[in-house]
């Protein structure tokens, strides 16, 4: 109750002319800090992940100075993936998140060497990549034969939408959604099909960009993100339009504990978040009990 | 090995306790009552339903969501708690086969019928397993006293926990600290002045000397471990009796009349 009220008027704070829209369940929704109709924002978002896609990585690399592979690095080893699993990564078109888990799992085998049972194991391990956006899942498998894992039957590319997934009830030992899911029209049947989907015991992971509390370094980040981020993405990607989405989305997107709350709504137990870089990015996870 | 010794020792002050006495007195029931560990075995969970869970201890800033929100979520938020135990019960079960690993969770989980992602969700896992390993014996410990039953029974029971005892898994001092007060309340001893922590010190010392000994015994049934755990514990009541101080007088008087 408090934390609506409070949500309420930070939000208030930021932007007055936004409290009609403020909530995600009524017709109209977010698109940055515009206002559109729900039919448009996955139009729109198909086409801001359209023009970055080839640029998407390149991007990343220079928007967070590197670091973005450490958040990842750390989103998987929070997962700790075991061979032999079935695994569901959403909105993880250019396969950073899958590249890493299958890594880990044939690490694991690798150290395991003479292990039989492992190695049948190792047959069953599935990494699914599923994004909406049928370009960003080319980069991916590109960038999968690149690494070698071109013939890996264990990665499964699968084009679809987080809202209405196309796997089994109780399927999944794993389902993670990294930097994807402040881009969904709704983020609660995001997350009912994510618990839908996992089996008993499995967790879900969700990597996002989310917000800043500390005095000095809120402004500084703010001042980042709004001058610096959008003349990068014109300059370096030639399309400063869907870089400015990208910052305002992020603002957006409700914060730590609301995600949290939404979480815990969805069915899910534990849930907890860990701030990395003083809140630029949250790594949110839950258990399927 | 954590039992056994501790049963010994138990046995031990008994004895000289009773040493006037012509059989065996019930042991005193405990006045001690052991605060909450992390994870609770089922018997524990069904006594205090309003036990709540800490957050993950990882060093950047978490926490966990939903304490006082729901009044229905209490019941929701053991389950996971419930669901972890019975995890880690059934790996205890594999140690031996596995060793303190991650495969042995794996393993654990399975059996129960839970995915093996549930593994990831303990914060630090093979020592978890450990730490719950340890609570367990304790607990089972506690509730052998307080029934007062025989504890030498208990040995041979606890060869097979002996043989997947950690070799390298990290002595909690806490837990260490917990058992030394049992086995001292145990023998029925009273005192809460300096010599308390005198004697707990005493007592921890022992412990793990003879842990250290049983690393490199090769003796049948580990005779040789319990020969110099003997040993340890005469030189433990004579100490006391020496230097003490005169709470520990009467105590001491049996000793030496041993």
């Amino acid at each position: 109750m408090a934390l609506r009220l409070l949500t309420r008027n930070l939000r208030n704070r930021i932007s007055p002319n936004l409290c009609s829209a403020s909530l995600l369940h009524s017709h109209a929704t977010s698109f940055g800090f515009k206002e559109v109709r729900e039919e448009e924002k996955s139009q729109m978002v198909g086409k801001v992940f359209s023009n970055v896609a080839s640029n998407y990585d390149l991007m990343n690399d220079f928007m967070s100075a590197g670091l973005h592979r450490l958040w990842k690095d750390r989103l998987v080893s929070k997962l700790s993936p075991f061979p032999g699993m079935k695994h569901l990564d959403v909105a993880g078109g250019t396969g950073d998140v899958a590249f890493r888990i299958l890594e880990s799992i044939n690490s694991i085998r690798r150290r395991a060497l003479q292990d039989p049972i492992n190695d049948d194991l190792q047959e069953e391990t599935r990494i699914y990549v599923c994004d909406i956006n049928q370009n960003m899942l080319n980069v991916g498998k590109n960038r999968a034969l690149e690494r070698g894992l071109g013939e890996d039957k264990s990665l499964v590319w699968v084009q679809g939408d987080a809202e209405a997934l196309s796997f089994e009830d109780n399927s999944m030992d794993g389902y993670t959604i990294a930097f994807g899911i402040r881009n969904v029209t709704h983020i609660e049947k995001v997350l009912t099909e994510a618990y839908r989907v996992l089996k008993r015991g499995g967790r879900f992971l969700c990597l996002e960009l989310s917000h800043v509390e500390i005095p000095v370094f809120k402004e500084l980040y703010d001042l980042y993100s709004f001058s610096v981020i959008p003349r990068l993405g014109e300059v370096v990607a030639g399309d400063r339009e869907s870089y400015q989405y990208l910052v305002e989305s992020i603002r957006r997107f409700p914060p730590q504990e609301k995600f949290a709350s939404m979480i815990a709504d969805a069915g899910f137990q534990k849930v907890e978040y860990e701030n990395l870089v003083g809140g630029v990015v949250a790594i949110h996870s839950g258990l399927k009990i | 090995m954590y039992r056994t010794a501790a049963n010994r020792l138990l046995h031990h002050a008994s004895l000289i306790k009773n040493n006037g006495g012509s059989h065996l007195r019930r042991l005193p029931v405990l006045g001690t009552v052991i605060t909450s560990s992390r994870f609770s075995t089922t018997a524990d969970l069904q006594t205090s339903p309003n036990q709540t869970f800490h957050p993950s201890d990882s060093s950047t800033s978490s926490s966990t969501v939903g304490d006082d929100s729901r009044q229905g979520s209490k019941n929701t938020r053991a389950e996971y708690v419930e669901a972890q135990a019975r995890v880690l019960q059934a790996s205890l079960r594999h140690v031996i086969k596995f060793g303190w690993s991650e495969e042995v969770m794996i393993a654990g989980a399975k059996e129960v019928g839970v995915s093996p992602s549930i593994v990831g969700s303990f914060p630090r896992k093979e020592e978890t397993l450990v730490e719950f390993f340890m609570d367990d014996s304790l607990q089972r410990l506690i509730h052998k006293i307080v029934s007062g039953e025989e504890l030498q029974q208990l040995i041979p029971s606890q060869r097979i926990s002996k043989l997947a005892h950690p070799m390298n898994g990290p002595t909690s001092f806490k837990q260490r600290a917990m058992l030394d007060d049992e086995i001292w309340h145990a023998a029925g001893d009273e005192a809460s002045d300096i010599d308390w922590h005198v004697k707990r010190t005493f007592l921890g010392g022992i412990y793990s000397t003879t842990e250290i000994y049983m690393l490199i015994d090769r003796s049948p049934k580990f005779c040789d471990t319990w020969l110099f755990l003997d040993d340890r514990a005469t030189y433990l009541a004579e100490a006391v009796g020496a230097g003490m101080g005169s709470s520990l007088q009467g105590f001491a008087g049996k000793v030496f009349q041993r």
